[in-house]
């Protein structure tokens, strides 16, 4: 199930399923799902609410452990991760990229895209090198001293990948990253990663209800009550073979 | 570790509910600093009023000055024992005293209250520490002449220079301030012992013989001849011993300050507590956040602690600050008799108190709320609103 021009495995799913406890009742979320990510991939997950994609791309980011089966992402078993672990892997391979943006409200532009670094043992001058790095990427250099509230929709989502990518991370995990955007500023973003894909390589996992977002991933897979239904490998796949 | 500015800016965006926090915080810590500063104040005039060396002699089961008796003859006879240290002049340091209590009015109608006037001669002001004249002069026996200090003066009626106070009718002329480091002393008013005990009509009788002696040895040996010895049979207190007794009333003024302040702290406490809870729950997203990007439990905990801390030690800054108008105003209370006058006194310690203070309340204030940060489920916590 990898991209077959793809270079090393970055994420194993193997049987994993994943339950919730609410009072006595247990809800199985995730059942049997196997999934194998390449170095490049850029997956999509699509499917119903409640299918369990948000579920499973929590999996994979290390927020959550399965309740059983192996989640292995850059050579480290999550399931029997620490929660200190977890934090620490996460820090060093996981880019994250929200809905909401999710950016700190009392800090600008600059500040939350260096937030990520002030755990590396980076020096400041090193610090401010990579935060205008990423910056410029994401084509916001000039807005570094904005907060959140001075910046559009679309802005905001782009200093928030910045900050997913300023540690440069193997792995990029998006929940919903154009569903709280307008068409214009939503093709922008899916542009923005879909570069990040293919010229600095990251693989990428990104959950949508949209169809045009999933059409720019190299592969779909839609979830439906908790089990992989379908796999298509996306017209942008298609047209990368030919 | 998550940067402190973002603490700091999340309590200037609430700034509401910052400065509530900071004003009870800082009142409570104002409060209880005025309170250690009020009782450290007096300790102090009592604590510094007393010499090692010195001995008060009174009457055979007598325990103060007031309910004391001596014969004038018998108490000068004390000046020729052995062992009494002397001064430049070869006069040893014995000083023949009489106290009596006035009833007398306080300025702005506040009443009366007793004052101890003293009657002493002019080796009476060396067993004083630091005595000097600040303003005014020096009494001159046989002109029924007084002089107090300047926290009296202002406290009470007919003290100020020029004034007079009236001794069972006769007259005393106020001629002069004294200081007297702050001890006890500042809290009477002096005049000639002879001129006093005419005024009193008791020429043949003292209160007490206040004396200081050449060494700890001597002193031992001196309470020992002056209780035994048949031509005395007085009983030679320790001036140390004497003051610590009056010592106990500011230490029940401290205790009942210090169980008022518990109180207080304890609801500044929840003052804080509330306000950090409050900054948990709207900042719940942002916590979820900050640990999926790779912030540990740790830094979390710390992060929410140090806001906490930050809120209460400038409530705690602003209380120390609102007592310093106060450091040196004197004010008085109750002892025994009459009416003792001291100063507020805020030193590094006192501060530190307050200060301490302000760190506990963010501490354990901020300790709940910080620890359901961390409890806090990052996937529950990122979709909140």
């Amino acid at each position: 199930m990898s991209n077959s021009n793809a270079g090393e495995t970055v994420v194993v799913v193997r049987e994993v399923c994943k339950e919730f406890r609410r009072d006595q009742l247990t809800i199985p979320v995730l059942s049997g799902i196997n999934l194998q990510l390449s170095e490049g991939d850029y997956l999509a997950l699509m499917g119903p609410s409640g299918s369990g994609k948000t579920t499973l791309l929590n999996l994979i980011a290390g927020l959550d452990r399965p309740t059983a089966g192996d989640v292995i992402v850059c050579g480290q078993n999550l399931g029997q991760s620490s929660e200190g672990e977890l934090a620490k892997w996460r820090s060093r391979h996981v880019g994250f990229i929200f809905q909401m943006y999710n950016l700190i409200p009392v800090l600008t532009a600059y500040e939350n895209v260096e937030l990520p670094l002030t755990l590396t043992s980076l020096s400041r001058r090193q610090r401010d090198d990579h935060v205008k790095a990423a910056l410029e990427v994401v084509g916001l250099q000039d807005r570094m001293d904005h907060y959140p509230r001075q910046l559009s929709g679309g802005q905001e989502q782009r200093v928030a990948i910045a900050r997913a990518i300023v540690t440069d991370p193997t792995l990029l995990v998006a929940d919903e990253p154009t569903g709280d955007l307008d068409a214009k500023s939503a093709g922008e973003i899916l542009e923005l990663l879909h570069r990040l894909n293919t010229e600095f390589r990251k693989t990428i996992v990104m959950v949508t209800h949209d169809p045009n977002a999933a059409a720019r991933a190299r592969r779909i897979l839609h979830l439906e009550k908790g089990l992989l239904v379908s796999e298509v490998v996306s017209s942008r796949a298609k047209e990368s073979v030919q | 570790m998550i940067p402190a500015k973002y603490n700091l800016r999340n309590l200037r965006v609430r700034w509401m509910t910052t400065l509530l926090t900071v004003v009870s915080t800082g009142l409570v810590v104002w409060a209880s600093v005025l309170c250690f500063g009020l009782t450290d104040g007096l300790q102090y005039a009592l604590k510094v009023t007393g010499h090692e060396l010195d001995l008060i002699v009174l009457r055979k089961g007598a325990t103060d000055e007031i309910g004391s008796g001596i014969e004038q003859k018998v108490a000068r006879e004390i000046a020729s024992l052995p062992g009494i240290a002397k001064n430049e002049q070869g006069q040893p340091q014995c000083s023949v005293e009489f106290v009596t209590i006035l009833t007398k009015p306080r300025r702005n109608s506040g009443g009366t209250v007793n004052l101890i006037v003293r009657g002493l001669e002019s080796i009476g002001r060396t067993l004083r520490p630091g005595f000097r004249i600040v303003q005014g002069r020096d009494i001159e026996p046989g002109k029924f002449e007084a002089m107090t200090s300047r926290s009296m003066a202002a406290r009470f009626e007919n003290l100020a220079i020029g004034e007079k106070i009236e001794v069972n009718r006769q007259y005393f002329e106020i001629v002069g301030y004294y200081e007297a480091a702050g001890s006890a002393a500042e809290s009477e008013v002096w005049t000639d012992l002879r001129d006093l005990t005419i005024a009193r009509k008791t020429p043949a009788a003292v209160s007490a013989v206040c004396l200081r002696a050449e060494s700890p040895e001597q002193r031992d040996a001196l309470t020992t001849v002056l209780a035994k010895d048949k031509r005395f049979q007085l009983n030679a207190i320790r001036e140390t011993k004497y003051f610590e007794d009056q010592m106990n009333q500011a230490n029940a003024v401290q205790y009942i300050g210090y169980i008022i302040a518990g109180f207080l702290i304890f609801g500044a406490m929840f003052a804080a507590a509330n306000t950090m809870y409050a900054a948990v729950a709207s900042r719940a997203r942002e916590i979820g956040t900050l640990r999926a990007l790779g912030f540990p439990q740790g830094s979390i905990l710390l992060s929410f602690l140090f806001e906490s801390v930050v809120l209460c030690s400038l409530g705690g800054l602003i209380g120390c600050l609102g007592t310093l108008p106060f450091n040196g105003l004197s004010t008085g209370t109750a002892n025994q008799f009459s009416e003792i006058t001291f100063s507020f006194r805020f030193g590094p310690r006192v501060l530190a108190q307050g200060v301490m203070l302000a760190l506990v309340m963010g501490l354990l204030g901020g300790l709940l709320p910080a620890i359901r940060a961390v409890r806090l489920n990052i996937i529950t916590a990122l979709r909140e609103r």
